[in-house]
Formats: structure tokens, sequence, C-alpha cells
């Protein structure tokens, strides 16, 4: 077990993070599983794609536009598939629904728009790697790493710190006692999906300059699926520590048995963990509330 | 004509699949994303054992059933002590993998090249057939004790609990009743196309079924077996829309969700007496509400 192998691990499951963390706010909020997460990856990295090859401009300005539109994405999906949902207080098995029917909608889109086609990012940087001492370091991961991080880290400061990121929570605990306090409880839903489709946007991005860019780029969001299965769902740092984990395993496993086999460890890992450990590694098990 | 009956047998070949779907989704409220997983694992066993082994079509497909059902046992049993989503989730992750497993293991499956040259065995006949029992299993599961049990927990486990239900086991039966007709769904497809690969049986599969016993009515089995036989028979028709066709899916699932959550069929369930009343206009009109409102207690 090499260094070198546990920093690459790391700085992919940086991304699994953001991926996991996009997928608990809404979690949290709204108390499903967003299928759509997915897709609204691959359309903004798309969006963020075209803006790239139009403007020839650096890296952090695709990161922003795509993250935007992620966001816009986002609200966009909340107003369409979930806001008559949420007014009409259904059951969760309709939210189930919405999700994976917004899903199949931005993936129809995108294949019409873009064809079954693969598309490259036009690279970033002309020094590749950053080396210390024995370790190499591709440039990409090292940027991956420290933005993810820097993403999260503000997250979790808006999150405890500000008037809106209290609001958020309210309304996750209790959507009807945080509107009797006065919190416009679909404000805050729209927030949240604006900022779990931002990061969403994000690590599109991130996955299309790691592998390439095509319409079904969004079925890696299992792996964040799988993280946050791991991390206990609907715990945000149960969800970053079981997207790091899944990502030092899953190098660990590329390395050593190839990338074909990696998603089948990775499925029974989760299974034997579900078994053992169901609440997650956070151990804040959501329970089915009547 | 050929072309026509081919277009029906896909779509009751679907029939099938859906109906194991409507045991775990219309009935009990849980969701597969790796329940096409199942009909590959339905369609690579039974065509490995007939081509490989030389096994008579019945016993192989009897093996295939079980084998899948056995495999989801496995998958279920950390998921139906916990929350809905779990399944959902766990078995997404179960179709990456049987997907991957089966583009890897090149030498058995023939890999994403595909698993070619079953015999073919399914006809016409045997598609009604099976479409004819599976419905009526399903029909009688959902008046019977069980079904009755999977409806009350599926609007609310914890009072389905309190009222003495073993809501574990039932999740775990009917996840396997849906994974035994999903598997035998796949014998069917497979040796009525002779060839499988692994690319026929992502998420999306699963996720088209899920749309189809939505679009349908979630709470009535005619409405969903009628929306299969439109939603996948008019796409063969359509050929020339292809690229649009999932997006109308998901345009016309998303208004139904928002504005006719029940579906087009809402609770209405064809049975006998219904068909008997139709028949005999003039009766009173009310009577066969009676009997559809009646029927789904």
């Amino acid at each position: 077990m090499s260094p070198q192998i546990i920093v690459n691990g790391i700085a992919l499951g940086s991304v699994y993070a953001l991926i996991a963390v996009g997928f608990a706010l809404i979690f949290n909020i709204l108390k499903f599983s967003n299928f759509a997460h997915g897709s609204l990856m691959t359309a903004s990295a798309f969006i963020g794609y075209i803006f790239a090859i139009k403007t020839k401009l650096g890296l952090f300005p695709v990161i922003i536009v795509s993250m935007l539109a992620g966001g816009l994405l986002g609200v966009l999906g909340e107003f369409l598939a979930f806001r008559r949902l949420v007014n009409r207080k259904a059951s969760s098995i309709y939210y189930f629904v919405s999700s994976i029917t917004l899903g199949s909608l931005y993936e129809a889109v995108v294949t019409i728009a873009a064809g079954p086609n693969f598309y490259n990012y036009p690279r970033f940087f002309h020094k590749l790697v950053i080396s210390i001492g024995s370790i190499v370091i591709s440039r990409s991961d090292a940027i991956m790493f420290v933005t993810s991080w820097i993403v999260l880290g503000l997250l979790v400061l808006m999150l405890s710190k500000t008037r809106v990121g209290r609001g958020i929570r309210a309304v996750s605990f209790d959507a009807d006692t945080a509107s009797m306090m006065g919190i416009n409880v679909v404000r805050h839903i729209q927030l949240a999906f604006f900022l779990s489709g931002a990061l969403g946007g994000l690590s599109g991005v991130f996955l299309g300059i790691n592998y390439t860019l095509y319409p079904q780029l969004g079925n890696l969001v299992t792996k964040g699926f799988i993280a946050s299965v791991i991390g206990g769902l609907g715990s945000m740092s149960g969800a970053v520590i079981g997207a790091v984990l899944l990502g030092v395993i899953e190098t660990l496993l590329i390395n050593f048995i190839g990338s074909g086999y990696a998603p089948v460890f990775t499925f029974l890992i989760m299974l034997v963990f579900l078994l053992v450990h169901p609440q997650g590694i956070a151990g804040s098990n959501v329970q089915e509330k009547a | 004509m050929e072309a026509y009956l081919s277009v029906l047998t896909f779509a009751l070949i679907s029939v099938v699949s859906v109906c194991g779907i409507y045991v775990l989704t219309g009935l009990t409220g849980m969701f597969s994303l790796g329940q096409a997983a199942f009909m590959a694992i339905g369609a690579y066993i039974s065509g490995m054992l007939v081509v490989r082994l030389n096994m008579p079509f019945a016993l192989a497909a009897i093996i295939a059933v079980a084998g899948s059902m056995l495999i989801g046992f496995i998958v279920g049993l950390p998921t139906v002590r916990l929350r809905r989503d779990y399944i959902s989730l766990v078995t997404l992750g179960f179709g990456e993998a049987i997907t991957a497993l089966l583009n890897q293991s090149v030498q058995v499956t023939g890999g994403a090249m595909g698993f070619s040259g079953i015999p073919q065995k399914t006809n016409f006949t045997l598609v009604v057939v099976s479409v004819i029992v599976s419905v009526a299993l399903v029909g009688f599961l959902k008046v019977s004790k069980y079904g009755r049990q999977c409806i009350a927990l599926k609007s609310d486990e914890l009072a389905a609990k309190a009222m003495g239900i073993n809501v574990p086991r039932m999740k775990m039966i009917a996840f396997l009743i849906s994974v035994g007709m999903t598997a035998y769904s796949g014998v069917l497809y497979a040796f009525y196309t002779t060839y499988v690969d692994p690319s026929m049986f992502g998420w999306r599969k699963s996720a088209e079924w899920v749309i189809m016993v939505f679009f349908g009515g979630v709470n009535s089995l005619t409405g969903s077996i009628v929306a299969t036989l439109i939603l996948s028979a008019l796409p063969e028709m359509l050929r020339f829309a292809s690229e649009y066709r999932m997006f109308f899916y998901s345009v016309l699932v998303l208004l139904i969700i928002n504005f006719k959550p029940s579906g087009l069929f809402g609770e209405f369930e064809l049975s006998p007496s219904h068909i008997s009343k139709l028949f005999k206009r003039g009766h009173k009109n009310g009577a066969v509400n009676v009997a559809a409102s009646g029927k789904d207690q």
C-alpha cells in the first residue's frame, strides 16, 4: 500500500464527497433519494464544456459557469418535479418516481443535444504533474482535491453560521414548525436545490476532466450513493467520510484486481457494511417517519 | 404481420416483468433500480444451462428463476429491515455490479459482445400463457391476506408493525416474488431474441418499468398492464422518433405525477363481474363503480 495510491484515492474520494453531499442536502430537506442528481451533473458539465469551447477561458471560469448552471437546473427541477408534491405533502414514493423521471428528462435532452458521442474538455494546464518527494500528483487531481475541500468547507460554514444556513437546517429538521417560526419553507428548499445542483455541477466538471464527457456520465453518481450509504444516509459528515473511504478502497481495488471488477467489490463492501453496521459510519440512521 | 407479432411478444414479455414490479412498487411501495439485472441473471443462467450443458428448456428456466431468487435473497437481506430508500440504492449498486461482472467474465458470458446462439424456444403461445398466469397470480395476491398486508405497510410501516404485520418478512416476500417474475421474463426474452448482451439491462430499464407502473396507476394492476402495452408497443411503431422517446416518456410521466398522481386508471381494476356489467348496458351505471371500489378493499 504505497502513499501514491492513498493520495490518488483521496483525490478521487473528494469528488465522490461532492456528489454525496449534494445528494445528502436534498435527502435531508425533503427525505428522499434524488436520482436526478446524476443527470444534473452531466447536463451542467456539458454546459461548462460548451462554455469552455466557445470562450476558451481557463478552468476556473468553466467551474463557476457549471456550478451556476447546475444550481439553476436544480431550482428548475424543484419547480418542475417537486413543488406540487411538497404542497400536496405527497408520500415519498412520488418524490422518488419524480426524481427518476426528471433524471431521464435531463439525460434525454443532453442526448438529443449532444448525441451519444464522447467529448474531451480542452487541456487546461501545461504542466501535468506536481511531484512532492517520491509522490507524483497529477495537476488535475490536486486542483480537484483543493477545490472540493474549499467548497465543502464553505458549505459547512454557510450551513452552521449564516442565517439562511440555519434556515435550511430548521426546514430539514421540521418543515411545519419552521414555517410557523416565519421561515419561508419554499425559498429554503429552493436554496437547498441550488446548493445541491452547484455541487453537482462542480463534480460533473471534475468527472468530465478525469474521464470523458458523454451523456451517461451521470451513472457515476452511483459512487456518491454508495458513499452516502456507507457513511449513513442523510448525514453530511458521514457522506464525506464514506466518500473518501470509497475513493481509497476503489483506487486500491483498481490497482490490485483491475478496474473491471471494482464495481462488484464496492457493491459487496456496501452490502457487508449494511449487514454489520446499517446505520453507517456517522450512526444517524434515518427512520421512516409515520 | 410478422413484425406486429414480434412487437406484441416483446410487449407481453414486458408485461410479465411489470407484474413483478407491480408487486414490489404497487403493492409494497419499494423501488428496485436493479430489477433489470435480475432479468439479466435469468436470461444468462437459463441460456448458458441450455447452450453449454444441453439442459432441457423447462428445467433451465426453473433453475434460473430459483437461482435469481437466491441472489435476490442475499441482496434483500440487509435492506428489508431499513428504510425503503436503501433497497433502491442497494439494487442500483447491484445492477452496476452485475453489468460489470457480465462485461468482465468474457470466457463465460461473452462479455460486452453479448451471448448468442441461444435456441429459440419462446413462442407466442408460451408468452400468452405466461402473461395470463402471472397476471392471475398477482391479481389473486393483491386480494389475498399477503397482498393486503403489503398494501398496509406501503401506506404506513409503523402502523402496519403495530397491527402485528411482520414488515421485514413481507417486504422480503414481495421482493422475491418480483425478482422471480422478472427473472422469468428474462428467460422468455433470451429464448425469444436468441441473443443477450449486458447493455440491455442497465438501470434505465428498471426505471422505465417503474415509470410504466406509475403511468397506469400505482394502485391498479389493470392500469399498469395497459400502460406497459401502450408504452412498450408505441416506440416500436414510432421508430423514426426514437431519439425523442425518452423525452416524451419523461414529460408525460412528470405531468401525470404532478397533475393526476393516481395514474391513468386510479384505483380501477378490471374484474369478471365488471366485464359482465359492461355488456349488460341498461343496468344501473353506479353498479360498476361500486364493484370497482369494493374490489380494492
